[in-house]
């Protein structure tokens, strides 16, 4: 737990010791539980016995989502990442667990490098992680191993390119930039917030 | 008489012989326009005779990429977006993501933004369960309750209106609190930055219409035996799949799982009032409306008890202008009448989030339709897909 915040003086909360304990149940390296929402990063070959581990000996049976999150160096749309420089290309796939008898919950993060873009599916697990899946699949381009079903879940199934993958341009933005030339709202950047300009 | 090869038909002269007629399966389309899906929903069923062997939903026709937009958005824009997700219950969209914002901030809103974000929410769990009861009635056959529902539900779509400007889309919630000039209009506008006049006598009104509403409604739907032969002992829904397939809200309860985000999550005031979780145990449709139905009742405890103790001081904490949210990641799940709306935010400490991941109530309450349809007749079909109460909007995002 070498890069977990458990290292501070002032006593664990609660939070932090399930996060403690669950992490130390899958194996896993690492994880956090800032702002209330404990990760628990786990690799790869580990993300199936984790979620199995998580609801067998966790009360963690409640599946809540699955998706993922692309970490990419070159963003076509919003705003890019906080420290490009030092970022590492990958999808992070993410899944929540939880459980109903209390208020305990987790999210299983793993990361996958971009060219080599697999994972085991949930399924077995969760029955309920087949659509998740789907749409992880269409809109990243990740392969779910050992998934019943993976076809396009949302998009045609003639479509081309994976919408929520960083690369892929906003139609919307590359027709017309935004904001448009009537905006509620004056962009930051062309007024001096700092001096108080502005209503 | 002569012998005629019949071919393996058996004459009706034969009578009281009876013999299964193996036929082919057919392929039912039922949607995309269908009264019944709520919305556009494709449902490709297999059928032998009248019973369902296989379906496969086909979602999508209402997939709008609010998670890409939300990409290319402030903070500030994205909960325009996000109440358009499930329509009917507008408000209680947007509360879990002005809150995960705050959390990432760690921006505290007042106490009585708290109790108006409360009081909207379940005014707004009213009016959803209202639209259910009465077109689940309308979907079994029954086109009365409509009527009745609706008239006492536009006494709060008047409330709510009245404090946001919004019937559906409230666009009410800021980071930090709720909007501070509600109500009231241009005439009166230096007074009019709070509640308008006479809110909490419109919303005691409307509680006491809603709760008569109930009670009508009970005595027309709830005790008919038409609707008890439709619902009952259909769709049942197991507490196992319930947590495989990540069932939430009324759905989850009526198959016996106690579990309310409102009990579990410290989101809004709730632990200030007296109410109870809403159960029900055979996880068949006709649970499913009689959760809702409890629900109502206890929404209306709570909103009673709320507009009685709403504390004063500002609307509104104090917000930088422009918001820079700091980087990290928060997850937020809120108690939508639906089941669980989630927000996953990816702050990289810019004006726009990297990345919002919605987690919608109907997705996976409608994800398992493939494997409770099975064996069932089509009519059925309808009673159980009635009973889910999903709205396409919140399934396709």
């Amino acid at each position: 737990m070498t890069d977990s915040p458990s290292d501070t003086t002032e006593a664990p909360s609660p939070l932090d010791t399930f996060a403690a304990e669950l992490a130390t149940k899958v194996g896993a390296a690492r994880w956090t539980a800032d702002y209330g929402t404990i990760h628990i990063y786990v690799n790869r070959d580990q993300w199936v016995a984790a979620a199995t581990t998580a609801r067998d000996e966790a009360d963690l049976g409640f599946f809540s989502w699955l998706s993922a999150v692309d970490w990419s160096k070159d963003v076509e749309v919003g705003e890019p990442a906080a420290d490009v420089e030092d970022l590492e290309e990958r999808y992070e796939i993410l899944c929540r667990l939880a459980s109903v008898n209390t208020s305990a919950a987790v999210i299983l993060s793993t990361s996958v490098a971009k060219d080599d873009a697999w994972l085991d599916t949930l399924v077995p697990v969760y029955a309920g992680a087949n659509w998740h899946e789907r749409e992880a699949a269409e809109m990243f381009g990740v392969n779910f191993v050992g998934h019943p079903n993976l076809v396009k879940l949302y998009l045609p199934s003639g479509f081309e390119g994976h919408p929520l993958r960083k690369s892929f341009a906003l139609g919307a933005r590359t027709v017309k930039p935004w904001p448009g030339t009537v905006d509620v709202e004056e962009l930051p950047s062309t007024t001096n917030v700092e001096a108080g300009e502005g209503s | 008489m002569t012998e005629l090869d019949t071919g393996g038909i058996v004459q009706v002269s034969d009578g009281g012989v009876s013999v299964e007629i193996k036929g082919e399966a057919m392929t039912l389309n039922i949607g995309p326009q269908h009264p019944s899906t709520h919305g556009v929903l494709r449902l490709v069923a297999e059928v032998d005779g009248e019973r369902i062997s296989k379906l496969d939903p086909v979602v999508g026709y209402m997939h709008r990429g609010k998670e890409k937009l939300a990409e290319v958005r402030t903070y500030a824009q994205i909960t325009a977006l996000i109440n358009r997700i499930d329509w009917v219950s507008g408000f209680a969209n947007e509360v879990g993501f002005v809150i995960g914002v705050e959390r990432l901030m760690g921006i505290e809103p007042p106490p009585r933004a708290q109790y108006i974000r409360l009081i909207l929410t379940e005014l707004t769990r009213i009016s959803n369960h209202l639209v259910f009861a009465s077109s689940y009635p309308l979907e079994l056959g029954a086109a009365t309750p409509l009527m009745y529902a609706f008239r006492e539900r536009e006494h709060i779509m008047d409330v709510i209106e009245s404090v946001t400007g919004g019937r559906f889309h409230p666009n009410f919630n800021r980071v930090g609190g709720v909007k501070p000039a509600a109500g009231g209009g241009k005439t009166q506008k230096k007074v009019s930055l709070d509640l308008p006049a006479g809110f909490y006598a419109a919303a005691a009104n409307a509680m006491d219409r809603a709760e008569v509403a109930c009670d009508e409604l009970d005595e027309l739907v709830t005790g008919n035996e038409i609707i008890q032969v439709r619902a009952k002992n259909v769709g049942v829904i197991s507490r196992e799949d319930v947590l495989a397939y990540g069932i939430s809200g009324p759905n989850a309860r009526a198959s016996g799982i106690e579990f309310d985000l409102r009990k579990h999550e410290d989101i809004l005031p709730y632990s200030d009032f007296d109410w109870n979780v809403a159960v029900r145990h055979h996880g068949d449709s006709f649970d499913r409306y009689l959760v809702r139905m409890d629900e109502i009742r206890e929404s209306i405890k709570i909103v009673r008890q709320a507009i009685a103790n709403v504390p004063s001081g500002p609307l509104q904490a104090k917000v930088p202008r422009v918001l820079k949210v700091p980087p990290g990641s928060v997850y937020v799940r809120t108690e939508n009448p639906k089941g669980e709306m989630g927000y996953y935010i990816v702050s990289q400490g810019g004006r726009v989030p990297y990345r919002v991941k919605i987690r919608s109530a109907s997705f996976s309450n409608i994800s398992m339709m493939s494997k409770v349809a099975v064996g069932q007749l089509i009519p059925d079909l309808v009673a159980t897909m009635g009973s889910l109460d999903f709205v396409l909007g919140d399934v396709d995002r």
